[in-house]
């Protein structure tokens, strides 16, 4: 029996350390890029980019593209009007990454130091130990990670100051004590790569662990109700924060909502209903498993929604009392720059932190034993393959450089600081591929700046 | 509904089983392994784990590609689903390349991917359902400039989609009167709605010229009743191969006129290509109980028709959804507004056909303002049918089908509609919906990225509205 475990613990060390090797090398493009990986909105070298910047901290120097996508628009077809070097700031001049999560009077001040956090995602949809790896990244820059909707881990405790609790349609989860932990609530009406429709955890992957968290039936599959039966005004809306503020006084609302049609007047309801933060999540979003038809063709992406959201609530007076965070598509430092100069105060990342622990967006994370790669799985045995501690780091990295660059932008931008840059669309520039034989390069070959 | 004479209620579903493929589809991805730094990977493995041979022979793929006992020696091209673990731990013994065979499947319109959708609806009659998010261009020209609405809380169907309350997908195809006049006894006089209530807001359209089989027909026809939709098929081929019944429309054409004689029984809706006052009027007279269609190119001046009396007009596109340069996503706009303008668009009913090949084309061409769609490629691609070249023109598309097997052939298309249905619920439940009628024409309720773009970066440096 020991001999067995022993072998078993051989084998999963075995592919473990072959796949941080390949992590490694990709990047290298001693290889070429893979034939089959990647897709319009990531492409293999923006994956490969992605784990080079999980390995160095840095942006890739050796060609690899590494800021935007090949979807022929959005985050993709925009570009920074940078200014001429000699206006830029130099090196040695500081430049503020921090905002603020909530701008109402009265209510307790939390500032994270980079403009993002992580994004909800269940235990059952990833693993214990990519939520841990998350958190613990949290913790070390002081910013939030989300427990998504299937409950809270023990092993999170120790790291609640930056885990957000996550109550969506479904309530999996959902304690006393949980609300209570948490830093930051956040309510999930709607998610980007899904909306109008509950959250999805397939059969295969209700396993007994994850069932008892979500006190439901082992093996069965869990489709959230949607939408909160309790919510169907913004008046309810509000008795919802109430009850959970009675709970938790201290903690700070977050209402994730996906991209409608009339997405200015639910951001507007949720400031009124007493939101301090307003995520909105847009139609290209990332997901653990949800219908195709839903991914593709309902709700707008979030580049459309943020300036509709933010001139509406400038013109309604409210923008400076609410914080506004972005996700549904936001890939890299550059998507982030583009997002707050869109609208949004800072930004949600979910899928960009997968493909730093190695996903390659094979889209196989529903079925099954779930991810090959050990991420959004909960097989025990897959599962191993990422240890949180090489997760954490790994994410460190990937905020490292994405400061760097964040910095980078904002110094060639001559901007102090990245509130600065919120809703300065005027810094934009809108270039079609192909547009300019610059762009073309850029976008085409790769080629770094 | 009523049946045999007394009311009674029967939720509406469609039976969806199993259907697999009839003919092996290429693999997705090829699985290229260098076998002598296989064999040498495994003796360096042999003498690093000395001699443990559960871990030296532990193999990477959780698929089964590498199962057989001479594992990666001849690999299992066909279980490979493309996740790339082999290849990014070993990337110096095996390469995953796309299958250039499966990229031909399709045309340049109905693409490789839109046929494993397909394929996959057929064969399941799920709904796909898949991890991460979308992976596709930012938007695009045709359908994919266009997003569906939805609705954060405000959803009076509830669970809807899950079973508790019911949405209907149900249209009614006929004349519908704006008002109605009666006599002095209280009795009707004049025209008087004469509708079909079809279960689904998709029925199907004729096969192409080159490929109208006898079987191909009866699994239509036969799939088509049992869906309770209708299967339009061309008049000649209903007469010959005696294919009676409520869910067959025959389709006259100019040549086919003279088999209509030989119909000896009375359809409920009767189908005729091009505008031919004439002619319609000699059908009204032969067949005074069917709705009669007119088929006209969508570009047609359909107010014009209904002035002229059309009251269930067919548009038609090309099998890529063109007509004359334009797509149909405008030319249904158009025609719909039109109608709407002149006050009299709830007395048509507007079917729609071409370039409608996904599931989520059904509820985007409703929204520009069809009553129903015919599905055309779609269908015969759930038969497995194979292209040669372009599937564009209906009259001269090469089409050839595989050999057919009646119960599997109605599977499939029920399979398809049911699949086609329940992500139309999921569209609905997502808008908050009850029933696909009231998405006809409701712009309000969907997103075009022209109209976005035009709003969120009209103040970016570069943007041009035209471009």
């Amino acid at each position: 029996m020991l001999t067995r475990r022993a072998s078993e613990q051989s084998i999963i060390r075995k592919h473990e350390e072959a796949l941080h090797q390949g992590y490694r090398r990709w990047p290298t493009l001693d290889f070429g890029l893979p034939p089959a990986m990647g897709d319009e909105r990531w492409p293999a070298e923006l994956i490969l980019a992605t784990w080079l910047q999980a390995e160095t901290g840095r942006p890739p120097a050796n060609g690899l593209e590494y800021r935007v996508g090949r979807s022929g628009g959005g985050f993709d077809a925009l570009d920074f009007r940078f200014l001429p070097p000699e206006q830029q700031l130099p090196e040695s001049e500081p430049v503020d990454t921090s905002i603020p999560l909530n701008r109402r009077p009265g209510d307790r001040a939390v500032e994270i130091p980079i403009p993002w956090y992580g994004g909800g995602m269940s235990f059952g949809s990833v693993s214990e130990q990519i939520m841990l790896a998350r958190a613990k990244a949290a913790k070390e820059w002081r910013t939030f990670t989300s427990t998504g909707e299937g409950g809270y881990p023990e092993s999170l405790v120790p790291y609640r100051d930056h885990v957000i609790t996550q109550i969506a349609t479904g309530m999996f989860g959902v304690r006393e004590e949980t609300i209570q932990w948490a830093p930051i609530i956040e309510f999930k009406y709607a998610q980007g790569a899904k909306p109008g429709l509950g959250g999805h955890l397939l059969g295969d992957k209700a396993t007994v662990a994850v069932a008892r968290m979500r006190e439901s039936v082992p093996w069965v599959s869990l489709f959230s109700p949607f939408p909160f039966h309790s919510v169907y005004s913004v008046e309810d809306h509000k008795k919802h924060i109430d009850w959970v503020r009675t709970i938790n006084p201290e903690a700070l609302i977050s209402v994730k909502v996906s991209t409608p049609t009339d997405i200015d007047m639910v951001a507007v309801g949720s400031y009124y209903a007493g939101a301090h933060i307003i995520h909105i999540d847009g139609g290209y979003g990332g997901t653990g498993a949800a219908p195709e038809i839903a991914k593709k063709n309902i709700a707008m992406p979030i580049e459309l929604a943020l300036p509709r959201v933010h001139r509406f609530l400038l013109q309604e007076g409210i923008r400076d009392e609410v914080v506004i965070m972005a996700s549904g598509g936001i890939r890299t430092a550059y998507d982030i720059a583009k997002a707050i100069a869109l609208g949004a105060d800072g930004c949600v990342l979910g899928t960009t932190e997968l493909v730093a622990l190695g996903c390659t967006r094979c889209g196989n994370c529903e079925r099954g034993r779930g991810c090959p790669f050990g991420l959004t799985t909960t097989d025990p045995e897959l599962s191993q393959l990422v240890d949180p501690d090489w997760g954490a780091e790994r994410l460190s990295r990937l905020y490292a450089s994405f400061q760097a660059q964040l910095r980078d932008i904002l110094r060639r931008l001559g901007l102090r600081s990245v509130r600065e840059l919120r809703g300065r669309i005027d810094l934009l520039v809108y270039r079609k591929p192909g547009d300019s034989d610059e762009w073309a390069n850029v976008v085409g070959s790769g080629q770094a700046r | 509904m009523v049946t045999a004479g007394r009311l009674s209620y029967r939720r509406y579903r469609i039976e969806i089983r199993p259907a697999p493929d009839l003919v092996r589809l290429p693999p997705r991805f090829r699985v290229e392994v260098k076998k002598h730094r296989l064999i040498g990977l495994v003796l360096e493995e042999l003498v690093r784990y000395r001699g443990d041979l559960p871990v030296v022979l532990s193999r990477p793929c959780v698929y089964g590609v590498f199962s057989r006992p001479i594992g990666g020696l001849a690999p299992k091209e066909e279980l490979c689903v493309g996740c790339l673990r082999c290849t990014v731990q070993y990337p110096d013994v095996v390469q995953i390349y796309p299958n250039p065979e499966r990229e031909r499947l399709g045309d340049s319109y109905l693409k490789p991917a839109h046929v494993d959708t397909l394929l996959y609806e057929a064969r399941t009659g799920h709904v796909p359902v898949r991890g991460a998010g979308y992976r596709g261009p930012f938007g695009g020209a045709g359908w994919d400039g266009m997003w569906t609405d939805m609705s954060e809380i405000v959803r009076p169907t509830r669970d809807g989609i899950h079973g508790r309350e019911f949405i209907s997908t149900a249209v009614d195809i006929g004349e519908k009167p704006a008002l109605l006049a009666f006599d002095e006894r209280g009795e009707p006089v004049g025209t008087v709605p004469k509708v079909i209530t079809i279960q689904v807001p998709f029925l199907f359209d004729r096969p192409p010229r080159s490929a109208r089989p006898r079987l191909l027909l009866e699994i239509l026809v036969r799939a088509a009743q049992e869906i309770e939709t209708l299967a339009m098929v061309p008049v000649d081929l209903v007469v010959r191969f005696d294919l009676a019944g409520p869910h067959v429309v025959p389709v006259v054409e100019e040549e086919t006129w003279r088999w209509l004689v030989q119909l000896a029984w009375s359809p409920r809706m009767i189908a005729i290509e091009g505008w031919d006052r004439e002619r319609l009027a000699e059908l009204e007279r032969r067949f005074p109980e069917s709705i009669l269609c007119a088929r006209v190119p969508m570009d047609s001046d359909v107010l014009d028709l209904v002035r002229q009396g059309a009251r269930v007009l067919h548009l038609t596109a090309d099998y890529h959804g063109r007509r004359n340069g334009r797509f149909v996503m405008d030319l249904i706009r158009q025609a719909h507004q039109r109608l709407v303008d002149a006050g009299v668009r709830e007395e048509v009913t507007l079917i729609g056909s071409g370039g409608i090949v996904m599931a989520e084309h059904v509820p985007k061409a409703i929204i520009c303002g069809l009553d129903a769609v015919a599905l055309d490629t779609a269908l015969w691609v759930a038969l497995q049918a194979r292209f040669a070249g372009e599937c564009r023109n209906p009259e001269t598309a090469l089409v050839s089908f595989p050999r057919l097997e009646p119960a599997w052939g109605i599977q499939r298309l029920k399979n398809l509609a049911a699949s086609w249905r329940d992500q139309l619920l999921e569209v609905l439940g997502a808008m908050g919906l009850r029933e696909v009628r009231r998405l006809r024409g409701e712009l309000g309720r969907c997103m075009f990225q022209a109209e976005l773009e035009r709003e969120a970066f009209a103040e970016v440096d570069g943007y041009r509205a035209d471009a």
